[in-house]
């Protein structure tokens, strides 16, 4: 009897090890799974509570919306917390209920449905590389190599150090700056794979270099240089009928 | 997805009252000026006029013409989510089609439910949903009931262009009830909506976006909620199912029988769907009065204890003590020569929980013929002041759909989430549409609903009566109050103290709100089925008189409440139980006659509102048991004191001398004669009152499992 | 005119093969048939068993008349087709030409010493044990306290 139990317990749990080979790929991806598990460092009882600083953020925001409409902070105050504390956990999420007064479940809708609450631990410096076809044609691949090199780490994964975490996600909205990768909030944009270098030298040094694009051009103006507007406007009247 | 009701409520009071008492009036005087009403809409659909309010959904207009137009996520009892799309309809001139079930109609709109746009837009959407939809109907507990696959037939197309794998979701453990097979899912989001707005608990939403969005509870947990299994009847799909029923019974090979319930003093409308003489599963039946279209968790799924512990034979004690099997000629000759040993103050008869009002006549005729009065339920009520002489004092007199009319609520001594979940849901409906405000006296418990919670002790409501305590004020100021005072802390010592400050406070509400005549304030929930029709057929409340004047022979008629031991009667007494579980009176009876239980007699039952209504015979009787009244009508014979009926109609004639109420089915008997003059255990409501059939339920016994040990302890090992 | 002398002399042959009108009745009321034949053999148990190529065709020109009393049980009016044993089974039924009165069967282990008849409808007959779980599990009292 034992013995059958054993062998049904082995049978089950290969057979959800084969469901598992049927997740897609969005799963599997950014957005994770969309059902909470427990794991050591997330779980409902994983330390959070909100500094004092924050809670004074909270109440600011929450005056912004009408009495009665807390709910509607939801987002603005999760992400308070994710950056508190890096990303979200369960007990985080549960937090943000319980100061806006609505049950968990609401909270966990919004967390879920929105790819840039973390419901998983990252690293220190979040890096966002964006392979979408412009900075594919930009040779992002070449910048993704290097990252991968540079850190030893693949897509998805996060260094020993828990420093870095790599993930490959698409545009990001700075085509004409392609390639680019998004460094928690920065973008650094125009990059060559000695820049990545170079920026990732300085995470780790503790700077925290500038954003923007490398190689001298001042934000998305053209590369080589202005083909329109040249010369210094011309004044008002210009081009209107002499005898007006 | 993100609705909630609170805010909306908080935010909205005034506006609602506002419009609340104008949509009064607009009735008021739409009722008074019959002729053309000038605040109404012509629309058309498919050329055919139709007036309609204004703020009627283009699919209500439709509906009020007789066409259906096809839907999933759209439910008359819920808030409208417009996620479905399978509305779809082209209206004239309106460039795209429209959801139905969304759109506000306006003035002169031709409807077109059958065009060719119309009917394009339905198949493109059922190719959409059929698009991630599993086709496992073989091994669907929803199949021959399931409204993707009826959908799917009158309006999907009947190919699919869709090659690439389909989507797959893990399945959810959300309790011993209810069976997830989340890939079926196609996200209308109806139990969300239910979740949320009928049964109060907010623990199921949507997680995820686009092609993963997935309905849960994203940390493992129980769907706590009495009212959960109506998740099954909602889902349009068979991705929610019952746990209990899975794989048992096909919809097309079930007899169904439209009958009542007894397991709460609420009397819910059901259908009963056997197989082979056997009951496979229970489901509501609409009736607006009283369940609407839910019923309760326990209504539900207690059904299985109908199949355990049952007596199926008559047996009597033989002389080592031991109860044998018999047969029904010598059992009832044994008690009818017992009864004739016997006279006056020395027989005695308990009624349980589950006795309908035909056995409660014919056991009362038979011991009235032995000039004994000493008829007691188990059940207690105070018999101080008029008692239970006046059926007003008894009642849920307002209704349990009249609880919506009301603004403001006392509750007293009473969980009606646990006791009478219906009732519970009315009030939070009051509570989310009507600005009802609640009050409770009594133990603190969550009732799903925001409320005011007074006190426990009994003192709360002597303040309130005299006017000393601040919630005076406020019942001072209500319009049109209720206050409802729970049988169960009526049983206590001081039950006569509560009821009679209860009476108080409600005669008092009474004469401030200035209400009319018609409108009922003091009210009573009680928790038994059989109760009201005791009371109103002259039984006495409460095993009292039978603790103080033991009598040498005790009938139990279903009474398994433990009210009367051996101890309390002398040694040599004789106790017959008459039942149809053996439960706590069967072990302690000398002779046992088997009962039918309520899916299987046509008997009269009374709900706490005093409506009468009578079950259907589902399946027949196990065994030897018989028909209650019968046995008690052969018992009388053997004793030389032959009851004078001899079919059912003849019972209920004799039923409508006694109380002209108990035969006048489905109407409520109205009872206006108002006085002129906590103990909640929060183990589940599974098991309050404890029945001996949902005792006997495996089902209810994992329920109560689960929730005192999470959902996890009843895991079970997956079938498919 | 032969013809008719042929009817009288069967119908005179049916009286004489039967023992007169009484034996004829009798055998019309228990096989329903009156046939006259050649007695080909006679088993333990008393079936006689009669042949008549000439007047019956193929498949009716064998029968049995079955015994009054077998293995304890009156079988005068309740007959049953199982009352042959298995040795004239097959003669009866045409499998074979060779009646075990001139060929006796081969004694094998498997053969019945005594024939049964069919139990089918009677006490005997067996009963398999139900696998569908019970539909109603009633009630069992507690075992009364030894006093």
């Amino acid at each position: 009897m034992f013995l059958s139990a054993a062998v049904r317990s082995a049978v089950s749990q290969t057979a959800r090890q084969v469901r598992n080979l049927h997740r897609s790929a969005a799963r599997a991806g950014a957005g994770g799974i969309f059902v909470h598990r427990d794991t050591p460092d997330n779980n409902a009882d994983t330390p959070f509570e909100f500094t004092e600083e924050n809670k004074k953020r909270i109440e600011a925001i929450i005056s912004m919306y009408p009495v009665g409409h807390k709910q509607a902070a939801t987002i603005p105050v999760l992400d308070v917390a994710q950056r508190q504390h890096g990303w979200l956990p369960i007990s985080a999420m549960n937090k943000v209920a319980e100061v806006l007064e609505v049950a968990p479940m609401r909270v966990y809708e919004v967390a879920t449905f929105y790819t840039m609450f973390l419901r998983q631990p990252v690293g220190k410096y979040f890096i966002q590389i964006c392979t979408t076809t412009p900075c594919m044609l930009c040779n992002s691949d070449s910048i993704l190599e290097a990252i991968q090199n540079k850190l030893g780490i693949k897509v998805g994964e996060t260094t020993p150090d828990k420093m870095f975490t790599l993930i490959e996600v698409e545009c990001l909205g700075a085509c004409v700056n392609a390639p680019m990768v998004q460094i928690n909030d920065n973008y650094y944009e125009d990059l060559t794979p000695k820049d990545i270098d170079e920026i990732i030298d300085e995470l780790k040094a503790g700077r925290v270099p500038p954003p923007g694009p490398r190689g001298g051009r001042f934000s998305c103006e053209p590369a080589g240089g202005l083909t329109s507007l040249t010369e210094p406007p011309k004044g008002p009247g210009f081009g209107v009928r002499a005898d007006l | 997805m993100l609705r909630l009701p609170v805010v909306s409520r908080s935010l909205f009071p005034a506006a609602l009252t506002k419009g609340g008492a104008a949509a009064t009036n607009n009735v008021r005087t739409a009722a008074t000026a019959t002729a053309a009403a000038p605040n109404l809409l012509e629309v058309f659909v498919d050329g055919n006029p139709v007036m309609v309010e204004p703020g009627t959904t283009v699919l209500q207009a439709c509906e009020k013409v007789g066409m259906q137009i096809p839907r999933f996520c759209y439910h008359e009892r819920l808030s409208v989510a417009g996620n479905c799309r399978m509305c779809l309809v082209e209206i004239e001139k309106v460039p795209k089609p429209v959801a139905a079930c969304a759109m506000p109609v306006m003035k002169g709109w031709n409807i077109l439910t059958n065009s060719d746009k119309t009917r394009k837009a339905r198949e493109g959407v059922m190719e959409f949903l059929l698009a991630n939809h599993p086709l496992d109907c073989p091994i669907c507990d929803q199949g021959g009931e399931c409204d993707l696959q009826d959908q799917s037939m009158q309006f999907g197309s009947d190919r699919s262009r869709f090659t690439e794998s389909k989507r797959a979701v893990e399945d959810k453990n959300i309790g011993p009830l209810i069976k997830t097979i989340m890939t079926r899912c196609i996200q209308c989001t109806r139990c969300v909506r239910f979740a949320s707005e009928i049964a109060g608990v907010e623990e199921l939403g949507t997680t995820g976006r686009g092609n993963d969005l997935q309905i849960g509870t994203y940390v493992e947990k129980m769907f706590m909620s009495e009212l959960s299994g109506n998740v099954i009847d909602i889902c349009p799909v068979g991705a929610l199912t019952s746990k209990p029923y899975a794989f048992t019974a096909r919809p097309w090979e079930t007899r169904k029988t439209e009958t009542i319930d007894v397991l709460d003093a609420v009397g819910s409308n059901i259908v009963v769907s056997t197989r082979g003489g056997e009951v496979m599963r229970v489901l509501p039946r609409l009736n607006e009065d009283i369940n609407e279209e839910w019923i309760s968790d326990k209504t539900r799924f207690a059904y299985d204890g109908l199949k355990r512990q049952r007596l199926t034979q008559t047996m009597v004690k033989n002389e080592s003590g031991q109860l044998v099997a018999t047969t029904w000629e010598d059992a009832l000759t044994r008690v009818a020569g017992a009864l004739q040993g016997v006279e006056g103050n020395d027989v005695a008869a308990v009624v349980g929980g589950l006795v309908d009002a035909e056995a409660l006549i014919s056991l009362k005729d038979l011991l009235n013929r032995f000039n004994s009065d000493t008829l007691c339920t188990e059940e207690a009520f105070p018999m101080a002041g008029a008692g239970s002489d006046l059926r007003s004092n008894y009642l849920l007199n307002t209704g349990i759909a009249g609880i919506e009319e009301a603004d403001l609520l006392l509750l007293v001594g009473t969980n009606p989430r646990y006791e009478a979940p219906l009732f519970n849901a009315r009030i939070r409906k009051g509570w989310l549409h009507n600005e009802l405000q609640v009050a409770l006296v009594g133990k603190e418990v969550d009732l799903s609903y925001t409320h005011d919670h007074l006190g426990e002790s009994a003192t709360v409501l002597q303040e309130i009566a005299s006017g000393t305590h601040p919630f005076s004020q406020v019942l001072a100021k209500a319009k049109r109050p209720v206050v409802v005072v729970g049988s169960s802390c009526l049983q206590r010592e001081d039950g006569a103290a509560i009821m009679a400050a209860v009476s108080t406070i409600a005669q008092n509400a009474r004469v401030s709100s200035g209400v009319e005549e018609t409108w009922k304030v003091l009210n009573v929930l009680h928790r038994v089925a059989s109760q009201v029709a005791a009371l109103d057929l002259g039984y006495k409340p409460g095993v009292e008189a039978i603790r103080k004047n033991p009598p040498k022979l005790l009938f139990l008629l279903g009474a398994d409440a433990g009210c009367i031991t051996r101890q309390d009667l002398p040694k040599d007494s004789f106790i017959i139980y008459q039942g149809h579980h053996g439960d706590v009176g069967a072990p302690m009876a000398d002779i046992i006659l088997p009962g039918a239980a309520y899916t299987e007699k046509c008997s009269t039952y009374v709900n706490t509102e005093g409506r009468a209504q009578q079950t259907k015979v589902a399946v027949t009787a196990p065994g030897m048991a018989r028909e209650d009244w019968r046995i008690i009508r052969a018992i009388s014979e053997l004793a030389g004191v032959t009851l004078p009926y001899d079919t059912l109609d003849e019972v209920r004639d004799r039923l409508a001398e006694v109380s002209p109420n108990l035969v006048r089915y489905d109407d409520v008997e109205e009872a206006n004669y108002f006085k002129q003059a906590n103990e909640l255990s929060k183990v589940s409501c599974y098991l309050t009152p404890a029945y001996p059939i949902s005792r006997a339920s495996q089902t209810m016994a994992k329920c109560v499992k689960a929730v005192t040990e999470g959902a996890q302890a009843v895991d079970e090992p997956a079938i498919c | 005119m032969a013809e008719y002398a042929n009817l009288v002399r069967r119908a005179l042959g049916q009286l004489g093969g039967h023992g007169g009108v009484r034996g004829l009745l009798v055998q019309f009321f228990r096989v329903n048939d009156v046939k006259v034949g050649n007695l080909i053999g006679v088993d333990k148990y008393g079936n006689k068993y009669y042949e008549d190529k000439k007047h019956f065709f193929f498949a009716r020109h064998r029968w049995v008349i079955y015994t009054t009393e077998m293995n304890g049980k009156n079988t005068m009016w309740e007959v049953d087709g199982s009352m042959v044993p298995a040795e004239w089974h097959r003669w009866l039924h045409c499998m074979t030409d060779d009646p075990p009165t001139t060929h006796p069967p081969e004694p094998k282990k498997f053969l019945a010493d005594i024939h049964q008849i069919n139990v089918s409808g009677s006490r005997q007959q067996y009963v398999p044990c139900t696998t569908t779980r019970k539909k109603i599990h009633e009630w069992v009292p507690p075992k009364a306290e030894a006093q």
